[in-house]
């Protein structure tokens, strides 16, 4: 894992490939392959474009012979997507600022702050991500619903229908504070010793130094975040009911319930809700490929 | 004769009052007091897009005119199952909303928590109840479903959102092929294999029947074919016996003769309409797809009727839907919940939600309304099913049924993919079903 | 754990600025403490109390481990399905994990040559992972739909006739071997077609982030031993055999590891696509749990089935770094 941990140089000289013909061989297979991962997302932007009768075409056409548009229309009056936008977008938004702070603070603590029982809690923290969230994902719920007579001993929070429900409990994961804290290891101390002889004190040399070292890992930590947050399903569709506080993906999945057989409109709804991420990330490729090749975190 | 005649009534009267008279003085009850002051409630519900808009306009007309100060607030909680998930959230933790909409099957689980109010003498009482001939305005079937026998024999939730299984006629292809709708289950495999279109290379583009493996029409063509769902006693089914088999038997058949199919999703209804398929059962409140279909389809005529039968004097047929049930709060809370549900289930309220919703009136004087009236002269397809209320009997309401819901689906699924036969098939889910029956005991 | 960062010379001013920098340090764990005590720690202990007890609906008596050997062999409502999703749990492992290590290996060996369009096709394979499996689910209920779907189209042009798919409850083997005449008894007639296309799915989205982590385990072996090798002559394929697989090891390792957790954890991809049917079929231990608490209302025995499933995660976790660990080099 220590070998996984480390950052790939991206000018490392690769072995090369003499023959001409196997380059040949070679980007065949790719393509194939590629053609094969990628054909879904062809399959369902080209379906979103024709009526249901080309839609449930057997076999289907490459491409419309006419484009229908309207279908993209059609779907989005279907559901209130706007706010199904809003709330994902709010969301993983705060998600991704709560979780970049805290796992910030307490990364920097466990790397280069002395304190009593910093090994025991850095342990517990790790621990936790051994546990599955299905052995909690029930007691957190009976602990989100609404108070009256306390859950299981603690206050019942009430917070079946908002957006803490979705936010809270994950603006910090032993994950993120780990990746933070082997950043700042990695901080030479020189620049932390210079630091203190100018009088500066832990949270002004971690603002000031510390922080904007560490852009990569920050912007890193980030995506995999904001991603993870776009993505949820089960804690939503099972803390929300109205379409007041529900993310886009349990929308999608009522979607697929309410249209039924409609499929030209539920591809239409797909392509929707799949093309910021994937605009996203075609941004931010870059980071969020060193940040798995750092972490190894699996969604 | 007369004599005769005169005895049974006193009889008849005599046992109504002790029945009636014995459990407690009547007016001591919680359900005969008055309301002090202006009450609000709230209901949860599982009713969503049309639907959910023809409930609120009727919540808002009774908070406007019931001229007691109550008021109702109507939350939906997503689907049926969310619902149930976020009532028992509420159990846990002893919040749960004034009335909700709920299957028999929740409202059983429910009660282990003995939060559900007993209806009976709400509906029973002189002061704030239903007279008789009221009370026998509402179909018997909704009475028999809300009254659990586990529980004591009481009514534990009222009529709220009902429904029936049905079959969806293609008219057009029963008109091509010269057919009528078909009464008995000998008929409707003759036509169903009649309907059978292929083309040239073998492929089957035009399909007799879609089945359907959900447990209510099973239960449904159970009935149909003269069967009854569960034992007397309640403690075994009664459905494995020789109509379970037939049923099994003739999707097998259906299969392996290649007039029958078993549809992905909703992928029937399409096929109707593309003119694909002749006959699927489903529930009456597929009607308004269906509707919705048939005006984008030029041409394209169907019809619902009652299920074919094995004996068509005897026809039945199952009545589902969700009801509605008053959870314990205060006694004034509870007689103001009573109240709404008795002014929903009023003679125009009911026949007012059926035209909006799509669902079954709850009394049979619904049928009188003008407003009813003018919608199934738009609709014909809406008195089509409501002629068939008086058919319908509701499935059983004992703890254990959710689960054996799913054997019979897995029952129907073995026979339809032929992973087994239907006699083994109805055996196991038999036995299976009579295990957690016990089990729920 | 850290401590060596802080250079000697500090320590002389160190008892006395030692508490104020525990109770900065404080300070800054504390949001972190504070989240993940109660939305980790405390619901994990509060789960582990509600399967001691019967919980069917409310609180009812205290039923010990009753609840756990209910699952194991006590009760024959529960334990036969337990058994069964246990199995399938462990069949989907098997059908997903070594088939999304052996392509990501390839591809990611082959991308890591110098060619052109690494990009492109990095991005290609890489855009199922950033997709939501809810959207995914949508296209591939319909890439696999019985009617209208486009592979049983594709097997039409190949003479096949029309599958079921997610809708098959039949072994995959039988299937097969019924399509050649031959008939297979029910033990051998392998996981059901709708698992298999549930696994199917499965590798397709996550096979870009394992060639991810497959590159960054490349760019880690160092040029020195490619060249040395080519100095003496091996070919590509000693190359690979001899040096790139074994100081890849540690990387195989991980992938193994987290994609067997992974799969052994999954909800979503099997409850998206199938919903544990049809006859049960892909009804793994994640699904089970949700059925048991969140459909029948028993709590008690859902947590008590949740707790089963981390410890055999756990056991499993330590087993593979027990008897694989040991094989890695590490160079």
């Amino acid at each position: 894992m220590a070998t996984v941990a480390r950052t790939f140089p991206r000018s490392t000289p690769r072995p090369r490939l003499r023959i001409r013909g196997r380059t040949i061989a070679l980007h065949a297979f790719l393509i194939v392959v590629a053609l094969a991962v990628a054909y879904p997302f062809y399959f369902m932007v080209t379906s979103s474009f024709k009526d249901l009768l080309e839609a449930t075409k057997n076999p289907p056409d490459v491409f419309p012979a006419q484009l229908h548009p309207e279908n993209y229309i059609e779907a989005w009056n279907r559901a209130p997507w706007g706010r199904y936008f809003v709330n994902t977008i709010f969301v993983s938004i705060a998600v991704t600022i709560g979780e970049l702070v805290t796992a910030s603070l307490a990364g920097y603590a466990f790397a280069r702050m002395r304190f009593p029982a910093k090994s025991v809690l850095f342990i517990v923290f790790l621990a936790t991500l051994m546990v599955p969230s299905e052995a909690t994902i029930i007691p957190n719920y009976v602990l989100m619903s609404p108070s009256r007579n306390g859950c299981l001993g603690l206050p019942c929070l009430g917070w079946f229908d908002t957006y803490q429900v979705q936010i809270v409990p994950f603006i910090a994961t032993a994950f993120s504070i780990f990746l933070m804290r082997q950043f700042f290891l990695s901080i030479p101390s020189e620049l932390s010793d210079a630091a203190r002889m100018d009088g500066a004190g832990h949270l002004r040399f971690l603002w000031s130094v510390a922080l904007p070292l560490s852009v990569p890992a920050l912007i890193t930590a980030g995506l995999v975040t904001f991603l993870g947050s776009w993505n949820a399903f089960l804690w939503p569709l099972i803390v929300t009911t109205k379409p007041d506080f529900r993310p886009v993906q349990v929308g999608l999945s009522a979607f697929r319930q309410e249209a039924g057989s409609s499929y030209h409109l539920l591809m239409a709804a797909s392509t929707f809700v799949i093309a910021p991420i994937v605009l996203l990330f075609l941004v931010a490729q870059r980071y969020l490929v060193q940040g798995i090749a750092r972490t190894g975190i699996r969604g | 004769m007369r004599l005769t005649a005169a005895i049974v009534t006193t009889l008849m009267l005599v046992t109504a009052a002790c029945s009636t008279a014995a459990p407690a003085p009547q007016q001591s009850t919680e359900a005969d007091i008055s309301l002090s002051g202006p009450v609000s409630l709230t209901l949860w519900h599982a009713l969503s897009g049309p639907q959910q808009v023809a409930l609120d306009a009727m919540v808002k007309k009774f908070n406007d005119t019931n001229g007691k100060g109550i008021t109702v607030t109507a939350l939906n909680q997503g689907n049926y199952t969310q619902l149930y998930q976020k009532t028992l959230g509420a159990i846990q933790a002893g919040a749960l909303p004034d009335l909700a909409h709920a299957y028999e099957s929740f409202v059983a689980d429910y009660m282990k928590a003995d939060v559900v109010v007993d209806l009976g003498p709400y509906k029973d009482s002189a002061k704030n109840g239903l007279t008789k001939q009221s009370q026998d305005d509402i179909y018997k079937g909704y009475y028999d479903t809300n009254t659990f026998p586990q529980y004591g024999n009481k009514l534990l939730s009222w009529p709220f959102t009902k429904s029936l299984a049905v079959m969806y006629v293609n008219d057009d292809i029963l008109k091509e092929i010269g057919k009528p709708t078909p009464k008995t289950w000998d008929e409707f495999e003759a036509t169903a294999a009649a309907v059978v279109k292929k083309d040239a290379s073998g492929k089957v583009i035009r399909n007799g029947f879609a089945l359907n493996t959900d447990a209510s029409y099973f239960n449904a063509q159970v009935y149909s074919r003269g069967g009854s769902l569960m034992a007397a006693d309640n403690k075994t089914v009664a459905w494995n016996g020789k109509e379970g088999l037939a049923v099994l038997q003739m999707y097998d058949r259906g299969i392996k003769g290649g007039w029958a199919y078993s549809p992905a999703g909703f992928d029937y209804q399409n096929d109707m309409a593309a003119g694909k398929l002749a006959f699927f059962l489903s529930s009456t409140s597929t009607v308004p797809f269906m509707k919705d279909l048939a005006d984008k389809t030029p041409n394209f005529h169907w019809s619902i009727a009652n299920l074919p039968q094995s004996d068509p004097t005897k026809a039945k047929t199952v009545q589902f839907g969700a009801n509605v049930a008053v959870f314990k709060s205060t006694p004034e809370k509870q007689l103001a919940s009573w109240l709404f549900i008795k002014w929903f289930t009023e003679t125009d309220q009911s026949a007012q939600f059926a035209s909006t919703s799509y669902y079954m009136p709850v009394r049979a004087s619904a049928a009188d309304s003008q407003v009813l009236k003018d919608y199934w002269a738009k609709v014909p397809q809406g008195k089509q099913g409501f002629d068939l209320i008086k058919v319908s009997s509701p499935e059983p309401n004992v703890r254990g049924q959710q689960d054996i819901r799913d054997v019979i689906l897995n029952a129907i699924t073995s026979v339809a993919t032929g992973k087994a036969t239907p006699d083994a098939a109805i055996k196991t889910a038999g036995d299976k079903s009579n295990q957690i029956l016990a089990s729920a005991q | 754990m850290g401590a060596e960062v802080i250079p000697a010379r500090v320590k002389i001013g160190q008892r006395r600025r030692f508490p104020l920098e525990a109770m900065q340090a404080y300070l800054f764990v504390l949001p972190a403490v504070v989240i993940i005590g109660i939305f980790k720690v405390f619901p994990a202990i509060a789960a582990f109390y509600m399967s001691l007890f019967k919980w069917d609906v409310i609180q009812g008596a205290f039923r010990g481990f009753g609840n756990y050997t209910d699952w194991l062999y006590d009760n024959s409502l529960r334990s036969p399905d337990f058994w069964r999703s246990l199995s399938t749990t462990f069949t989907y492992v098997i059908l997903t994990v070594p088939l999304e290590i052996a392509f990501s290996l390839v591809i990611a060996y082959l991308l890591f040559q110098k060619i052109r369009g690494r990009g492109i096709y990095r991005t290609a394979y890489y855009l199922p992972y950033v997709t939501s499996f809810v959207a995914a689910a949508v296209v591939f209920n319909w890439l696999f739909h019985p009617q209208y779907g486009l592979v049983n189209a594709l097997l039409g042009v190949v003479g096949i006739g029309p599958q079921r798919w997610l809708d098959e409850p039949s072994g995959f083997f039988q299937i097969v071997a019924s399509a050649f005449g031959i008939a297979l008894p029910e033990w051998a007639a392998g996981p059901s077609m709708a698992l298999v296309v549930v696994s199917i799915v499965t590798v397709w989205h996550y096979l870009g982030y394992q060639v991810v982590i497959f590159l960054a385990g490349l760019s880690n072996i160092s040029n020195e031993y490619y060249e040395a090798a080519r100095l003496d002559g091996a070919s590509e394929r000693q190359i690979f055999t001899k040096i790139t697989l074994p100081l890849l090891s540690p990387t195989t390792f991980f992938v193994f590891t987290i994609a067997t957790i992974g799969a052994l954890r999954s909800f979503d991809t099997v409850f998206i696509l199938t919903g544990g049917g049809p006859l049960d079929t892909t009804r793994t231990v994640t699904l089970l749990i949700f059925k048991t608490a969140l459909q029948q209302a028993q709590f008690g025995l859902g947590a008590a089935l949740a707790f089963i499933l981390t410890l055999i995660i756990l056991l499993f976790t330590l087993v593979q770094f027990r008897v694989l660990g040991r094989r890695v080099y590490y160079g």
